[in-house]
């Protein structure tokens, strides 16, 4: 019965501090508070050749789509609530609106919605990963060229 | 009947202190008798062999059986020995207060008539000769020469293997035959 | 070496019972017809016996009851706390961490996407793209493709022209030149 006790009293020790230390690991993971949204808003066209030095970051990413050339608008970070949503202006009287869905693997699944006018271009549902690679979403003319917008996400 | 040490470990552990007075009863002499070969001081051996069945007593519930008892309680002794022979050469004094206490008890072997005076010498040197032996060296003859263990317990022990505890005796022989060929 | 200085590292052992019989008989043979190796043997065991001798005497005076009562009144004293719970760790079985180690283990791979984001989960998991799970361009086309050595993912969202299908793949005139 001592021998038992002894097992108990031990396992209870360390399962109390083992069980502590999960839940506050838990709670750093699951439960974010929100989700820090960034998109830029690039122009490419092949009317010149240039590449703006702000975008020397994603230059690689970029160069995928074989334009000649590549400028920065707007850059815009935004903290979205989980199952909240929020939009950003995009030019030529278009909204990109951001839903986060759900955080698991260390990856971010949002809902994502294109309008021009409050008419809908895309709705896509996608994951990027948390602080990670960017998701490029263009098409949408403007102003002899076309907008690509890079859409990241990381958990606040 | 008398109960069997594994079985008198098992009251030990659910806290009968009766089972482990008899444990302590059936091995208190040995235990001493190795330190003291190893200490070569009364005194110090008690002491030692006290702590070393007080610790037996604290760590009872996390023996498994995995070795006899004995070895396991010689373990206890004999580490607590070596570090207590470390203490006795960093403080020399302490050296020549255990070699009073070996002339004392060498006194009342003297006052036996029948012991031989060539073997008295015999005895004085062969101390002398252990002494200087390391701890480690002198752990293996005290453990062979006392109670008879085996090699294969004797490195259970001393946490070593039997190669090892052949060689060391080997060693330890062959230097207590030098230092004590003129008495042999 | 020779035979004799070889005979005498095994007399140890011999007599001491570690040898097998075959080599017992070998050494048993020699020292008999050997007179330097029997003296080597009887050295040995006048060594042990002064040993002996000398500390069974030694011991034989040790008594049991006050060597029990000094051992029994160090037993029962009051120990602080911080000690008695260093000894149950120290002195616990092992079984005993069975749980706590299995609890620890648990929180490891629990925790383990804390540190090593990504370690599971899909290819595109694992490899870092951005993975996009349905779309709808609503009556436009669409192109999606990823680019491997850049970690790159495109959704193209084409321009709506009069006749064209939704599906249709085909190289479009306001898309990227690639």
């Amino acid at each position: 019965m001592k021998r038992l006790k002894k097992h108990l009293s031990l396992a209870l020790l360390f399962s109390l501090v083992s069980v502590a230390a999960a839940v506050r690991v838990a709670a750093a993971d699951k439960d974010p508070q929100s989700v820090q949204v960034t998109i830029g808003t690039i122009l490419v066209s092949n009317q010149s050749d240039e590449f703006d030095a702000k975008l020397k970051g994603m230059e690689k990413q970029l160069r995928v789509l074989k334009y000649r050339s590549y400028r920065l608008l707007k850059d815009e970070s935004q903290n979205v609530p989980w199952r909240g949503n929020k939009s950003f202006e995009i030019p030529g009287g278009r909204s990109l609106t951001v839903a986060p869905q759900e955080f698991q693997n260390n990856r971010i699944a949002l809902k994502v919605r294109l309008t021009e006018r409050n008419k809908p271009l895309l709705d896509t549902t996608v994951t990027v990963p948390n602080k990670g690679n960017f998701l490029y979403l263009g098409g949408p003319p403007h102003e002899g060229g076309t907008l690509v917008l890079s859409i990241s996400a990381a958990v606040q | 009947m008398a109960l069997s040490d594994s079985e008198l470990v098992q009251k030990c552990q659910a806290g009968e202190m009766t089972a482990f007075q008899e444990l302590a009863s059936r091995y208190h002499q040995k235990v001493y008798m190795v330190i003291l070969g190893l200490l070569r001081n009364r005194e110090d051996a008690l002491e030692v062999s006290q702590e070393t069945f007080f610790r037996a007593f604290r760590k009872i519930g996390g023996f498994q059986g995995g070795s006899s008892f004995y070895t396991w309680i010689y373990r206890i002794a004999v580490n607590l020995a070596i570090d207590a022979q470390r203490r006795q050469k960093r403080n020399p004094l302490e050296f020549r207060e255990s070699m009073d206490g070996l002339l004392e008890s060498q006194d009342e072997v003297a006052r036996d008539p029948f012991v031989d005076v060539h073997d008295r010498e015999l005895r004085e040197n062969l101390i002398k000769a252990i002494n200087d032996l390391t701890p480690e060296h002198k752990a293996v003859i005290v453990l062979r020469t006392i109670e008879g263990l085996s090699y294969k317990d004797i490195g259970e022990i001393l946490g070593c293997s039997e190669g090892t505890v052949m060689s060391r005796l080997h060693y330890a022989r062959k230097k207590l035959h030098d230092k004590l060929s003129a008495f042999l | 070496m020779n035979e004799c200085e070889r005979i005498q590292e095994s007399i140890g052992p011999w007599l001491d019972g570690e040898l097998n019989s075959a080599e017992c008989e070998r050494v048993r043979t020699h020292v008999g017809s050997c007179p330097a190796c029997l003296a080597a043997q009887q050295k040995i065991e006048k060594i042990d016996l002064a040993l002996r001798s000398d500390l069974v005497a030694q011991a034989a005076k040790l008594e049991f009851a006050p060597f029990w009562r000094a051992l029994e009144r160090r037993i029962s004293e009051p120990r602080p706390w911080y000690q008695e719970w260093r000894d149950r760790l120290v002195s616990a079985p092992r079984s005993a961490w069975a749980v706590p180690a299995l609890i620890a283990l648990l929180l490891a791979v629990w925790s383990f996407d804390s540190y090593f984001p990504g370690w599971r989960g899909g290819v595109a998991a694992r490899s870092g793209f951005a993975a996009v799970d349905s779309i709808d361009a609503h009556g436009r086309s669409v192109a999606l493709w990823r680019e491997n050595e850049t970690k790159t993912t495109v959704i193209w969202l084409y321009e709506e022209q009069e006749g064209e299908h939704e599906t249709a793949e085909e190289a479009p005139k306001s898309g990227p030149a690639f």
